[in-house]
């Protein structure tokens, strides 16, 4: 306080009279100098409030006055040099000019209190989001976080709860001044709960303490409280993930609109921590399902018989490409007695792992029956008998066809149930279609009719597809088609039933053109 | 894709506006169902609004007709486009419905 000093210096060298500020300290401390003429100037040992009295001393009489709208300062007068006495006009002279000063003095001094606390606010939301930053479970960061904030604000006790949308409770996941085990799950709908009104509300709460039941919160919830919802602020708009509860000030003061701020800005932080946690769970969990289901995906194509199981009776090429990791469509070979094979194509109705999990009976249970019955109507008719439950409960239905050439005898027998897809080339070129002979597995409980056709050893193809092929479409959803399919085939018919199929399904990939495939592609070309 | 449901004098009449996927099959056999539920017997599935139908629709078409044979009812099918039309002969759908070309015949046919 130099200036003030000088001030008084010259006041004393224009007056010859001596002049003090004196200052309380904090609570009942006594007041102490903040400025004086000279070290003669003593404290005066009453200290009036306005108007100021005369009060006597070791070196003379001095002038006590408090200053104005200054809370707790006082200005003395005197003593003075001999042949000269402290009057009011001295004081009236000096008082406005001291006033200002201190006036000066507090808010700079005010100003310096607030640009500390902005500053630990600062580095309080600085380490929350370094604290947040290097953990991924919110359950590491929370208690530091509590810990930082009620260090700030001066709470004794703090707690995070988060909801919980299967009980619609809020839980703790972390607590300060209380173990989380005395913190009750809070029901979201709970009325006489600040925290569950704050969550409903979306808006923050400042308790004043006295005479206030907590509710719910009462172990806890003692004096002021401050409750702030913690939000996950989406573009379409925020959601409640939970609340930050800080109460038992130690100032024993209710906390401020300041502190509310505060505690909302990293209530937000620690929604997006919350949010992230739980996103990183999801990508986990994500990651796992794929697994599986690449794992599902293996599993199904090993349940398909390799082709050369029929060689060198007949030479066949088979394909099948699920829309999903699994799906429903599925073919079958079976070496048959005296020279014959046996070939079945099936699509079970919808794709995914109900559609897997048709397909996995129907191919165990066929490769059975196929064993025991000879003729293909029989053999179908044996897989529904097999299936009818699981059919029935899950609504689903198989479209099948099943045929047994037999190059030594020149026939072709077939049993088709549903199956739109199924036809025989000719060297020649010409194309028969084995047609349905009743409606798919599961549709109904007649027993499959069977036909036979005359089969030329080693010329005829016989060509099964499922209508995942027929039904691809294009980016302008065009569909490719049942006689495009036929063109390539008759087109290629001559060459290896390898070549065949690749012929087929290059024409597809330039109809789809990436276009990803809604259903199940199956394809089967067999030369015997 | 969505379904209208209508009364013409006995009959429930449902038109399929779109497609008839496993994305909206369970929609349309609630709808029918809860008709059959009143007591209604009689129905109709008009497609003359529809271009697609995969084999969950196909599979909610024999339920719901088993259903309502059940409850002495008749499904009857109408206005069938030549791609579904083929469709149905090829899986030999044809064996289980009653198919008319317009929606006044299949009317007539109850």
């Amino acid at each position: 306080m130099k200036e003030l000093e000088a001030v008084l210096i010259a006041f004393r060298e224009g007056t010859h009279c001596e002049a003090g500020v004196w200052g309380g300290g904090e609570g009942r401390a006594a007041p102490t100098a903040i400025a004086r003429s000279s070290a003669k100037v003593q404290m005066p040992d009453v200290l009036p409030g306005e108007p100021g009295q005369s009060v006597p001393g070791n070196f003379g009489t001095q002038l006590v006055t408090r200053v104005h709208s200054v809370r707790k300062v006082w200005l003395t007068v005197g003593p003075c040099d001999p042949g000269h006495t402290p009057e009011d006009r001295h004081v009236n002279l000096l008082m406005p000019v001291v006033a200002q000063f201190m006036k000066a003095a507090l808010e700079v001094e005010h100003a310096a209190t607030e640009l500390g606390e902005r500053y630990e606010e600062i580095n309080l939301l600085y380490t929350i989001g370094e604290i947040l930053g290097r953990t991924v479970t919110l359950e590491e960061a929370a208690t530091t976080i509590l810990t930082e904030i009620s260090e700030t604000v001066g709470a004794r006790v703090a707690s995070i709860l988060v909801h919980d949308p299967a009980t619609n409770t809020l839980n703790a996941v972390a607590a300060l001044g209380v173990p989380t085990s005395q913190i009750p799950p809070i029901s979201a709908a709970d009325p006489t709960s600040v925290s569950a009104r704050v969550f409903r509300t979306q808006h923050p709460l400042i308790v004043i303490g006295k005479g206030v039941t907590f509710g719910t919160e009462s172990p806890y919830g003692r004096g002021e409280m401050l409750s702030v919802p913690i939000m996950w602020t989406t573009p379409s708009g925020g959601q409640p993930l939970g609340v930050v509860n800080l109460a038992d000030r130690r100032s024993r003061q209710p906390f401020s609109a300041g502190d509310q701020k505060l505690v909302t800005a990293i209530a937000t932080q620690i929604g997006t921590a919350i949010q992230n946690a739980k996103l990183v769970l999801a990508s986990l969990d994500q990651q796992r399902l794929q697994q599986e289901m690449s794992l599902a995906h293996d599993l199904q194509m090993k349940l398909l018989p390799a082709t050369n199981v029929v060689a060198p009776e007949a030479e066949v090429t088979a394909r099948v490409v699920p829309a999903e990791s699994v799906g429903g469509d599925f073919y079958q070979l079976f070496k048959m007695r005296d020279g014959g094979t046996g070939v079945m194509i099936g699509d079970v109705s919808g794709h995914g792992y109900r559609a897997a999990l048709i397909m996995a009976l129907a191919m165990s249970a066929s490769a059975i029956h196929a064993q025991i019955t000879a003729s293909p109507g029989a053999m179908l008719g044996a897989l529904t008998n097999s299936l009818r439950e699981e059919l029935e409960q899950t609504e689903m239905f198989i479209s099948v066809f099943y045929g047994v050439v037999d190059p030594p005898n020149g026939t072709l027998t077939y049993a088709n149930t549903g199956h739109p897809h199924a036809f025989v080339v000719s060297q020649e070129g010409t194309v028969t279609r084995l047609a349905a002979g009743n409606p798919p597995l599961g549709m109904t409980d007649d027993t499959p009719a069977a036909a036979t056709l005359g089969w030329e050893k080693g010329k005829d193809l016989l060509v099964l597809f499922t209508d995942g092929i027929s039904d691809a479409r294009n980016a302008a959803d065009e569909r490719l088609g049942e006689e495009r399919v036929m063109e390539t085939i008759v087109e290629h018919r001559e060459k290896k039933t390898s070549v065949i199929l690749d012929e087929v399904f290059a024409m597809l990939g330039r109809h789809t053109r990436g276009i990803p495939s809604r259903d199940d592609l199956t394809l089967v070309v067999l030369r015997s | 894709m969505s379904f209208s449901i209508k009364k013409q004098g006995e009959v429930v009449v449902v038109d399929v506006e779109g497609q008839l996927i496993v994305g909206n099959r369970q929609e349309l056999k609630q709808k029918v169902l809860d008709e059959l539920e009143k007591g209604e017997k009689k129905f109709l599935i008009d497609f003359s609004q529809t271009g697609y139908i995969d084999s969950s629709g196909l599979g909610v078409l024999v339920s719901l007709s088993k259903k309502i044979r059940e409850q002495g009812g008749e499904l009857r099918l109408a206005n069938l486009n030549v791609d579904l039309q083929t469709l149905f002969e090829l899986t030999k759908l044809d064996t289980l419905f009653q198919i008319s070309d317009t929606r006044e015949r299949a009317l007539e046919s109850f």
